[in-house]
């Protein structure tokens, strides 16, 4: 049995949130999953609860998912994050590509959710 | 005037129809049904006659809209707008979020949600255009509207008499007989830019860049 993890979904989209939530709850009923409206909200969450993974919209208020990415690398590099993200932009994978991150496009799917979460289970 | 030569219109149709199918491959995966999109039309008109346009393509004239738009500058700025009968919105919403979500929830988050269906469906096809003119896009957060097709290019920036470039793609969800259209106005400064990008477009095509 996988030893229960955390998962940090950080969208400024309650939909987007709510859908995740329920499909990592499908998936693994006793996973705890925190989550974060903005990327200066993220930041904050990552920092209290050190998750296990954090999935990270692109095109939010404030900071926006890519700086904030880019800030938890340098504080929290060990934490794996992967965007989740509509902006489907050659420019947009080539940053994560360069930041060490994953990149996943929406919409969210249970299929989706399931590959992301993957390597954490494998872990 | 501003023209664009048969080459440079096919050229358009033909990237807008790439964009366009990645559109519909978001949009039915977010409903989970096929969805069937037109042959993206340009018309060089202004902002009565586009709203006129869109009207007459509505099932219920009368009928209220809901519109979602995002604003993009970078390679060309344009306002694109997702628009669909206000009287669907909330199916459509269900449709995406399962039956997880009570009514009460769905109703709160309706705007939100159809933000987040527009978000995803524009930037599907925006994003595939950048990719295809191998350059970014910026897009604005997703704003919501509803109203006539008057009022909803009104509110997305479109001035009453600068004529426009309106490139309008209709769709139709099957299964639910929910019909919406896609539209990008671009003003004339912008479509310098395209027609620019149309041009690096075809030179690369034809191996010429």
């Amino acid at each position: 049995m996988t030893p229960t993890k955390t998962v940090l979904i950080v969208d400024d989209s309650r939909v987007s949130r709510l859908m995740a939530r329920q499909y990592i709850g499908a998936l693994h009923a006793d996973w705890i999953v925190e989550e974060a409206a903005t990327g200066e909200e993220a930041l904050v969450k990552a920092r209290a609860v050190g998750p296990d993974l954090v999935l990270m919209d692109v095109n939010m208020p404030g900071m926006g998912g890519i700086a904030a990415a880019e800030q938890l690398r340098q504080e929290l590099p060990a934490i794996p994050i992967s965007l989740l993200t509509a902006n489907v932009q050659a420019a947009t994978r080539e940053r994560a590509t360069l930041l060490g991150i994953g990149f996943m496009e929406k919409p969210i799917t249970e299929a989706r959710i399931a590959q992301l979460l993957s390597t954490l289970e494998a872990a | 005037m501003f023209a664009l030569s048969e080459l440079e219109n096919d050229a358009l149709i033909e990237i807008f129809n790439i964009g366009v199918g990645q559109a519909a491959s978001s949009m039915s995966a977010i409903v989970n049904e096929a969805v069937h999109m037109s042959v993206p039309s340009v018309s060089f008109i202004n902002r009565a006659e586009a709203a006129r346009l869109l009207d007459g393509k509505s099932a219920e004239p009368a009928g209220a809209i809901c519109g979602v738009s995002q604003h993009y500058e970078g390679a060309f700025s344009t306002e694109a707008i997702l628009m669909f009968p206000e009287d669907k919105s909330l199916e459509i919403v269900r449709l995406m979020v399962g039956e997880a979500v009570s009514q009460k929830e769905l109703t709160e988050m309706e705007q939100e949600a159809m933000c987040e269906i527009g978000n995803i469906i524009l930037n599907s096809c925006v994003g595939t255009l950048a990719n295809i003119f191998q350059r970014e896009l910026q897009g604005s957060l997703p704003q919501y509207h509803v109203g006539t097709s008057d009022e909803i290019l009104i509110a997305s920036g479109s001035l009453a008499d600068t004529v426009v470039l309106m490139l309008h793609i209709d769709f139709l969800l099957e299964k639910h007989q929910i019909h919406g259209y896609v539209a990008f106005v671009l003003d004339i400064s912008a479509l310098h830019d395209l027609k620019e990008q149309i041009n690096l477009y075809i030179a690369r095509a034809m191996g010429q860049a």
